[in-house]
């Protein structure tokens, strides 16, 4: 029943299917990239304007209307854009990026004309736990972000620390936001994140 | 015919086999993601047995496992890009699953048992069976996950606001992989019971 294939014929076998898989693999990848890429941008911009307060924005209004409120900020401060938020102010964006506990995290943060005060926050996550560290996007915890400042009147940054309620009470009140409970690593990822992106 | 049907219900390769236990617990929270991943499984599934099946004679024994993985990591990687191009939010969900489907012990075993030893269209047919005998089990536990625990069913309210008004909770539970294991525990009980009795 087994047939003896010689050793030639195995390595020119696995040459020609690599070949072929490769061809494959490339074509469809190259021929879906085009949709892929809408995909995260309208994810994008669904998050951002979710963020300045325009609530659940349908996948096929997200872009339109995300380029008729936002504006690319094209110099050396940390905000990317400029958006026209929902109360009718305007506030910059400034994109974060950090590490959960399984994957890559990160979010965006909308801040007041001062660059300091919080107007409204997003996370997006790409595979924390279901029900516990995938709850960064929820609003229970990102409502708590809101009228944060990140920097004390002497310019050093005191704020947004995500800690246990409790711990370190030397912080004070204003410049900290409750942790997930039984999501550790995922809140001390977003509390990290946070301060790179800032300090 | 009726060996084709055996993965259905008394081979069925999560109940009976335990195969492919790993990814029904995580993907049931909601019934969505669990019939596009029942669907992905049984497209690659039944693709590569067919695959396997017309290359079975060329295939030189001793690089068998090797070509079964190729083949097999190709049709995945093509799944999660499809996805990712047509239903963005739920490939999102479904996070590393959609690549966790090259180790379903579901897909490498029917190439062993079945597909190097049998003709194309059969090999097809049994692939489809043994993914829909998967994806049965997905949709059941993602049906009582999903409707205990969040109270909807593919994202549709289902429990009237009047009950959460007069006091009714979901189930938090049951968003949370040990409640999908104890289900998943359940149904093997009735199999089982079902089993004894025909004999």
């Amino acid at each position: 029943m087994m047939k003896n294939f010689s050793t030639p014929y195995i390595y020119f076998y696995l040459i020609v299917l690599v070949t072929v898989i490769a061809i494959g693999l490339t074509a469809v990848s190259l021929g879906l990239k085009p949709r892929r890429e809408f995909n995260q941008r309208v994810e994008k911009a669904q998050q951002i304007l979710c963020a300045a307060g325009y609530g659940d924005v349908s996948k096929e209004m997200a872009v339109a209307k995300f380029d008729a409120v936002v504006q690319t900020i094209d110099n050396q401060s940390k905000a990317c854009y400029q958006i026209h938020c929902a109360d009718g102010t305007d506030g910059h964006v400034v994109e974060v990026h950090g590490n959960g506990l399984w994957g890559p995290i990160w979010g965006y943060i909308i801040l007041e004309e001062d660059l300091n005060t919080i107007k409204g926050v997003v996370f997006a996550h790409k595979s924390e736990t279901p029900g516990l560290g995938d709850k960064i996007t929820e609003e229970a915890f990102t409502a708590q972000f809101i009228g944060k400042k990140l920097h004390n009147a002497q310019g050093e940054y005191t704020s947004v620390r995500v800690l246990p309620k409790g711990k370190n009470p030397s912080i004070a009140p204003e410049n900290r936001v409750d942790a997930i409970t039984g999501a550790t690593l995922t809140s001390k990822g977003v509390d990290a994140m946070i301060m790179q992106s800032f300090k | 015919m009726k060996k084709y049907l055996g993965p259905l219900n008394k081979e069925n390769p999560i109940l009976v086999q335990t195969l492919g236990v790993c990814s029904a617990l995580a993907v049931t929270a909601q019934l969505k993601p669990a019939v596009v991943m029942a669907l992905s499984v049984t497209v690659v599934c039944a693709m590569a047995n067919l695959i396997i099946s017309l290359l079975r004679n060329t295939i030189p024994p001793r690089i068998r496992i090797i070509v079964q993985l190729l083949v097999v990591s190709t049709l995945v990687i093509m799944v999660d890009q499809v996805l990712q191009a047509v239903v963005y939010d739920i490939s999102r969900l479904l996070s590393v699953f959609v690549g966790l489907i090259i180790t379903n012990c579901i897909i490498m075993g029917r190439l062993e048992a079945f597909a190097l030893s049998h003709k194309p269209l059969p090999s097809f047919v049994d692939g489809v069976m043994n993914g829909l005998g998967y994806g049965l089990v997905l949709v059941a536990i993602a049906f009582f996950r999903e409707f205990l625990g969040s109270g909807t069913l593919w994202n549709y309210p289902i429990i009237p606001a009047s009950f959460y008004e007069a006091g009714y909770l979901n189930n938090g539970l049951m968003i949370l992989p040990p409640m999908a294991l104890i289900l998943a525990g359940v149904f093997v009980w009735i199999q089982n019971a079902k089993k004894d009795r025909v004999k």
